[in-house]
């Protein structure tokens, strides 16, 4: 219900702009406006009736019906883009917020599947891990051996995430050496999610932790690419995790996650417990976080990647110091070589009688010498 | 045992001077052969990702780059004998270099192999055989020294190159980070260029280069192919198989290398089998290589020494040896502490090792034959390098066995190759 006010709203913001835009003479407005809000998808489609020459390298697109992309046109003047591009944040902000999963609408009647989970305390406090796949029933009992002086009665509650629920105090009394508590939950929503804890009279506490299966160790280096290249971001649940229904893919950008749509740009490959995403024709703007989303019936649980997209003359300019570093000691040595050839040359005259002299010598030297080096003989 | 025939020296040797330099040149050369293969490794996972190919076919880079680098041994040695050692290895610097900047374009994964594994690994086989010879040129007295500060190349590029290939990785992506990588392989080009040619007398030293000399004036176009063929046959030299030490030599080192690559590949495994965390495994190799530094030109020192350099051969069987015990007694570790002290061994061992393993052929063939033998021991060396570490994967698999069983299998024929050496010392 929230969801269409704010779509017609935004469309009448969109009419008054273009009306005042045309008003204002503004040749180049927006001549058409059509929203479609289907059960999940957000078409927006803007024709350009007038001008081509502000179109951008992937800005063209006839209209399709049908199709449940956003495609901004760059065609627009950028003031009047600008705005709308606003309106349409603000709107797809409440849109996240209340719709949370892209899941289908739990269906109110069907009974949930029922979970139980207990621990028994022993000391002054545990926490328990639980891990949710799909919306259930859950009951949780406490049980507490008491400590030293064990009262009859004592009063227990529970609360939610270190707030206490509203009318869960009760009296516990003592059966068997112990306390119990138990509470029946009804987990349906990644708002139910949380940390519950049990309390014995302010002395005694169990936590239990409810959430989605965590994604394993994140990468911390991001991934590097170049300007027009496409890149592969890949994200991966760990196989001892429950495969999830879905796997969406987010940006993060100012205000939050947006949830990134396949189509020319972006492509998508959902394979169990994998995830690609697949960027093509990569520009500057492309650099930043990137999220994905393994979808539970319960909730989302995410992992980061980060991308960097750099332009070739990056990695160039290193390289081409290198090649000039190598050009200089090789030109460098070479001369060297022939500038003490040439002194050689010019001594080789006056000592060509010395040259000979030692290396007669060497061969006198040599017999003597073989027997101190393995050098064979025959 | 027949003795290597003569050596007639018409040179003397420099054995210094700018013998240093050109040890300087090798030790660029050689580094840059055998750490390449290696380092590439941490590209791989990028490279898989971007190009949608599984890891065995990414891994098949290096092997390829690592079988051509072995198999080119023949024609480098032949090429350096021809034209001398300066030329070949800045050629094989430039294909290097080239090679990895063309890679760095690649959109598919037969582009890279061609790219990676074809050129760049001929560009290394001309680098790695070139570098040997022209030691042998210009060292006799203090060649074990010259040897091993030569080879110590390998473990100081990798150390290096290893966290200096990550942090390209993170700051330029593997595109970027091949075509840095192709430009510092050209500095292969400034090691050629520091490999000043030994200069000979007028007469020439190789009866083979005599033979040419005398066809060429009866030769035309159709005897030009029949020299080329006697040529080539002559560097594939099946004459060297006459002589019982190149023969043991050769089993020998085949036996070696087989199991030689298997430890350093499974080390981080096995360590993480016996509870020790990731990054701590990966740190056992650092201080393997780190130790390996050292150990080689120590080795070389050594060597060189009056008491060791007769009995060269000796101290070569006592490296295989200590190798081959190191690994058996492997299995007995449990901790941590003693893995690292493990690592140190294994490093010392191997460093002797790979010191020595050319040396010992310079010194059993001579400096007239070492061209041709290198040529023959390294294409017959590509095999066993290339069938070890995945004959040790599968043993593992067949056997359900753990790194402890291989340890000892592969220092079983470390054992067996110290005593086909000591055979080789009764000449």
């Amino acid at each position: 219900m929230e969801r269409e006010l704010c779509l017609s709203v935004c469309v009448i913001q969109l009419w008054m702009e273009s009306a005042t835009r045309k008003l204002q003479g503004d040749t180049r407005a927006a001549s058409l406006l059509q929203l479609k809000g289907e059960g999940g998808g957000l078409v927006v489609l803007l024709h350009d009736a007038a001008s081509r020459e502000t179109r951008k390298r992937s800005s063209e697109r006839p209209a399709h019906r049908g199709d449940r992309g956003i495609i901004i046109m760059s065609a627009i003047r950028k003031q009047l883009s600008f705005q709308i591009l606003l309106l349409f944040i603000s709107c797809r902000n409440i849109n996240t917020k209340t719709l949370g999963a892209t899941a289908p609408p739990l269906d109110p009647t069907a009974p949930l599947q029922k979970l139980e989970r207990s621990y028994v305390l022993k000391g002054d406090s545990h926490t328990e891990k639980v891990e949710l796949l799909n919306p259930v029933s859950l009951v949780l009992m406490c049980t507490w051996t008491g400590s030293q002086n064990k009262p009859t009665n004592i009063t227990g509650f529970w609360s939610k995430d270190g707030k206490e629920i509203e009318n869960s105090r009760v009296t516990v009394q003592l059966e068997n050496k112990q306390y119990n508590l138990k509470r029946t939950f009804s987990i349906a929503s990644e708002a139910d999610l949380g940390s519950y804890s049990c309390d014995f009279g302010g002395e005694a506490k169990i936590n239990f932790v409810l959430a989605v299966p965590q994604m394993g160790d994140e990468r911390d280096k991001p991934i590097v690419s170049y300007l027009g290249d496409s890149v592969v971001v890949p994200c991966k649940l760990d196989d001892s995790k429950p495969t999830p229904n879905t796997w969406n893919w987010y940006r993060a950008n100012e205000t939050g996650k947006e949830q990134i749509i396949a189509g020319q740009k972006f492509s998508i490959k959902n394979d169990e417990k994998k995830t690609k995403l697949v960027i093509h024709d990569l520009t500057a703007d492309d650099s930043g976080l990137y999220y994905c989303g393994a979808v539970y019936g319960v909730g989302i649980t995410m992992g980061r990647v980060e991308l960097k997209v750099i332009s070739f003359f990056e990695p160039l300019k290193p390289f081409i110091a290198i090649l000039v570093e190598v050009i200089i000691l090789v030109a460098a040595i070479l001369l060297y070589e022939k500038s003490r050839s040439k002194k050689d040359y010019t001594a080789a005259g006056n000592g060509a009688t010395d040259q000979t002299n030692t290396l007669s010598s060497g061969e006198n030297n040599g017999p003597e010498e073989s027997s101190s080096m393995r050098q064979r003989k025959v | 045992m027949s003795p290597a025939p003569a050596d007639p020296l018409e040179y003397k040797p420099l054995d210094g001077g700018w013998g240093w330099m050109v040890v300087i040149g090798a030790h660029i050369s050689i580094g840059f052969a055998y750490a390449t293969p290696k380092v590439l490794s941490i590209f791989f996972n990028e490279i898989q990702q971007d190009l949608g190919s599984s890891f065995s076919e990414i891994a098949l880079i290096s092997s390829i780059m690592l079988a051509a680098m072995y198999a080119g041994g023949p024609v480098s040695s032949a090429m350096v004998n021809r034209f001398g050692s300066r030329p070949i290895v800045m050629l094989g610097g430039l294909l290097c270099g080239v090679s990895m900047i063309t890679a760095s374009f690649g959109t598919s994964i037969i582009y890279l192999y061609f790219c990676i594994g074809v050129i760049g690994g001929c560009g290394l086989s001309l680098n790695l055989n070139a570098s040997l010879i022209i030691i042998s040129k210009y060292f006799l007295k203090r060649r074990p020294l010259a040897n091993g500060l030569a080879m110590a190349g390998s473990p100081v590029f990798l150390c290096v190159l290893a966290p200096f290939n990550q942090y390209l990785l993170v700051n330029f992506g593997w595109r970027g980070s091949l075509l840095i990588l192709g430009g510092l392989m050209l500095h292969c080009c400034v090691a050629g260029a520091l490999m000043r040619p030994v200069p000979l007398p007028c007469k020439p030293p190789s009866y083979a280069l005599e033979k040419t000399v005398e066809e060429q004036p009866n030769s035309g176009n159709t005897k030009l192919k029949k020299r080329f063929v006697k040529n080539a046959k002559k560097f594939l030299d099946f004459s060297l198989f006459k002589d019982r030490g190149f023969v043991i030599y050769l089993i020998g080192s085949i036996m070696f290398i087989f199991g030689a690559y298997a430890p350093i590949v499974f080390l981080s495994a096995y360590a993480k089998s016996q509870g020790v965390e990731e990054y701590s495994a990966a740190y056992l190799l650092s201080i393997m290589g780190f130790v390996d530094m050292f150990v080689r030109p120590g080795t070389g020192l050594i060597a060189n020494s009056k008491l060791v350099r007769p009995r060269i051969q000796y101290f070569f069987s006592f490296a295989l040896v200590f190798n081959g015990t190191c690994h058996l007694l492997c299995p007995l570790i449990k901790s941590y502490a003693f893995l690292v002290v493990y690592a140190v061994f294994f490093g010392i061992g191997f460093g002797m090792v790979f010191a020595l393993i050319f040396e010992c052929l310079m010194d059993l063939m001579g400096s007239q034959r070492f061209p041709r033998a290198v040529g023959l021991v390294t294409i017959i060396e590509c095999f066993p390098m290339l069938l070890g570490p995945p004959a040790a994967g599968n043993y593992t698999l067949i056997m359900h066995s753990t790194y402890t069983d291989i340890n000892q299998s592969k220092s079983a024929k470390h054992s067996s190759v110290n005593i086909e050496h000591a055979l080789v010392l009764c000449s």
